[in-house]
């Protein structure tokens, strides 16, 4: 009991840190923290559906594009304010991951990955084309606004209520269903779950997530372009920010995307043109020396809880 | 939108279909073998064809060699490649869950694009050896693609021939129904992985090679071939070595009937929305089931 005190104590003054954080900061710190921010709805939304139900979405970047182009289209054609853009962006991407759920969840193993990287390539392909909507290949451009300090927290809200929602999660009869549905499905369907009710549930709640945080960004950066929100790297950053922290962890996505967040910091900035090499030999090490990420590591060693 | 298509226009795009169509299935036929025996998705596929593609243009540019007497040193080197991944990285994730090797193969897959990047340079280029096209009737044939048919059918008989006659592609296929029973019949399955590996990448070195005569190539030309590859194995059924054949055809006819109708931002979309649809009505593709 004491040590949750504490570490409710810490987590408090962590918080309370990075809430006063852009009254002191630079620029560019404030820039980079709302990135770290952007980075942990990514990867904590994908440990929903991949790490914990054990569906691995190899296109999860669709979502977050779609939320950005919705929130962009709302934002430069129909003249609304950011914020319900954003939450019109969540809402546009989920009802994506409804329209895309509902067949591609049958599909097991790599047939369901491939299934949803096709998905991702698709869209950027319809974007490019509905030229008239979304500026095609030319991007689309938002009208001028500073408001990175509002978007920080923003991005910084979306980042604590998804951590939340993971740790929820995790500590609810849902979750414990939906990690049975990831150890044994047929298994999990005997013993009377629902699973692809559950499973749609949970790919819902992982595109919400991922389609706020895209139409925050678009406002944030101002322009948007078809190769710049659909990129397969990013999909790739959040799972490896995932394996890294720990899958399946509340705290594994956080620490991943922090981490892997200020090592391509250091590297871009020196070494930009082997970038691709280094994230390369970075993908394979994770893989091959540690799957069950720094959690899973702590967690067989020193009997964590499960909850962490 | 064109809704006006004569027939010789109907000849023409299933002529075309059909002459990229054995492109891809010799390509897919690689995939699939890695896909039936080892059980992994190699997402590096297409980087592979790209280094097949780059050695036949140096062989060409540096040396002056005839451009299709380097596809059997393109598929050599990179038959030599293939084994050299498999040996120090791939076999790690043979058993592992599906994400491992996904993203095992991913990694390889940047780190090669991003090698060929920095050595090769991003300029376009291309083997300008066989130009034009021959007409017959309606219907123009383009020299390079034609002879690509050609050399992409006999490598394809050959492999087959390869695994349906010799001891050692017995060995692969039995290991691809059964790692168990073939080890039982005293297969050593890690040699048999090894070779399979080596030959699917020989197989996309072929197809890359290939390739460069007809179109022109840079570092990234080979992820479109990746997911090209695995459409055309679903299509076909996944472990259905023949049913690639067939899914290649398919997909060639498909992709051009498409281009006659769409614009080939659409046709992607048709591609892709085929292969949901496949997956989730006939899961064992269009042939069915695995090879007997």
């Amino acid at each position: 009991m004491i040590r949750r005190g504490a570490a409710l104590a810490a987590l408090a003054a962590v918080v309370a840190g990075l809430a006063a954080y852009p009254g002191f900061a630079s620029g560019y710190g404030v820039r980079a923290t709302l990135q770290i921010f952007m980075w942990i709805v990514l990867a904590s939304s994908w440990n929903l559906i991949s790490g914990l139900t054990g569906y691995v979405s190899f296109g999860h970047v669709a979502f977050f594009g779609a939320g950005a182009y919705t929130g962009a289209i709302l934002v430069a054609k129909v003249g609304w304010p950011w914020l319900p853009a954003a939450l019109a962006g969540g809402v546009a991407a989920v009802l994506l991951a409804l329209v895309i759920g509902y067949p591609c969840l049958r599909l097991k193993g790599p047939y369901f990955a491939i299934a949803l990287l096709g998905l991702n390539e698709v869209l950027r392909a319809l974007v490019s084309y509905f030229e008239g909507l979304t500026g095609g290949g030319n991007g689309l451009s938002l009208p001028t606004l500073d408001a990175t300090i509002p978007i920080y927290y923003a991005m910084g809200a979306s980042a604590a209520s998804v951590t939340l929602l993971t740790y929820v999660i995790i500590t609810s009869r849902f979750g414990l269903r939906l990690m049975t549905i990831r150890e044994d499905e047929v298994a999990a369907e005997a013993m009377g779950i629902d699973t692809a009710r559950h499973k749609l549930y949970a790919f819902l709640l992982s595109a919400a997530g991922p389609g706020i945080v895209g139409a925050l960004t678009a406002r944030d950066q101002g322009y948007i372009e078809p190769i710049s929100v659909f990129p397969l790297a990013t999909t790739i950053t959040m799972i490896v920010m995932v394996l890294l922290g720990g899958k399946g962890t509340v705290w594994g996505p956080v620490l991943g995307a922090v981490v892997l967040f200020v090592a391509q910091e250091v590297v871009w900035a020196r070494y930009p043109y082997v970038h691709p090499l280094l994230f390369g030999a970075i993908i394979v090490a994770v893989v091959l020396l540690m799957p069950r990420g720094v959690l899973g590591l702590l967690q067989s060693r020193y009997r964590l809880p499960r909850t962490i | 939108m064109n809704v006006f298509v004569t027939p010789a226009m109907l000849a023409q795009v299933v002529v075309s279909g059909i002459l990229s169509g054995a492109l891809y299935a010799m390509v897919a036929l690689g995939l699939a073998l890695i896909f039936g025996v080892m059980r992994i998705i190699n997402v590096a596929h297409g980087p592979l064809l790209m280094l097949g593609a780059y050695t036949t243009y140096f062989l060409y540019s540096a040396l002056g060699l005839n451009p299709y007497l380097t596809v059997p040193v393109s598929m050599l080197a990179l038959f030599a490649v293939g084994v050299l991944l498999e040996r120090t990285l791939v076999f790690r994730v043979v058993d592992a869950p599906e994400l491992s090797s996904l993203l095992l193969t991913f990694g390889i897959s940047i780190a090669l694009v991003n090698l060929a990047q920095l050595l090769f340079t991003s300029d376009l280029r291309s083997v300008e050896y066989l130009t034009g096209s021959w007409v017959v009737g309606p219907v123009a044939l383009s020299k390079p693609r034609l002879v690509a048919f050609v050399f992409a059918g006999a490598l394809t008989g050959l492999a087959f021939l390869f695994l349906r006659r010799t001891k050692l592609g017995k060995a692969i296929r039995a290991t691809s129904q059964s790692r168990e029973v073939a080890m039982v019949c005293g297969i050593d399955v890690q040699r048999i992985h090894l070779i399979t590996f080596g030959l699917a990448a020989a197989l996309a070195a072929a197809g890359g090679a290939l390739i460069a005569m007809i179109v022109a190539i840079q570092p990234e030309m080979g992820q479109t071939w990746t997911f090209k590859s695995f459409l055309v194995i679903v299509l076909g059924g996944a472990g259905n070595y023949p049913g690639a054949l067939l899914g290649g055809i398919l997909l060639g006819l498909i992709e051009q009937v498409a281009s006659l109708f769409l614009t080939t931002q659409l046709s992607e979309v048709v591609a892709y929305v085929l292969l949901v649809v496949v997956l989730l009505v006939r899961p064992t593709g269009l042939l069915g089931g695995r090879e007997t």
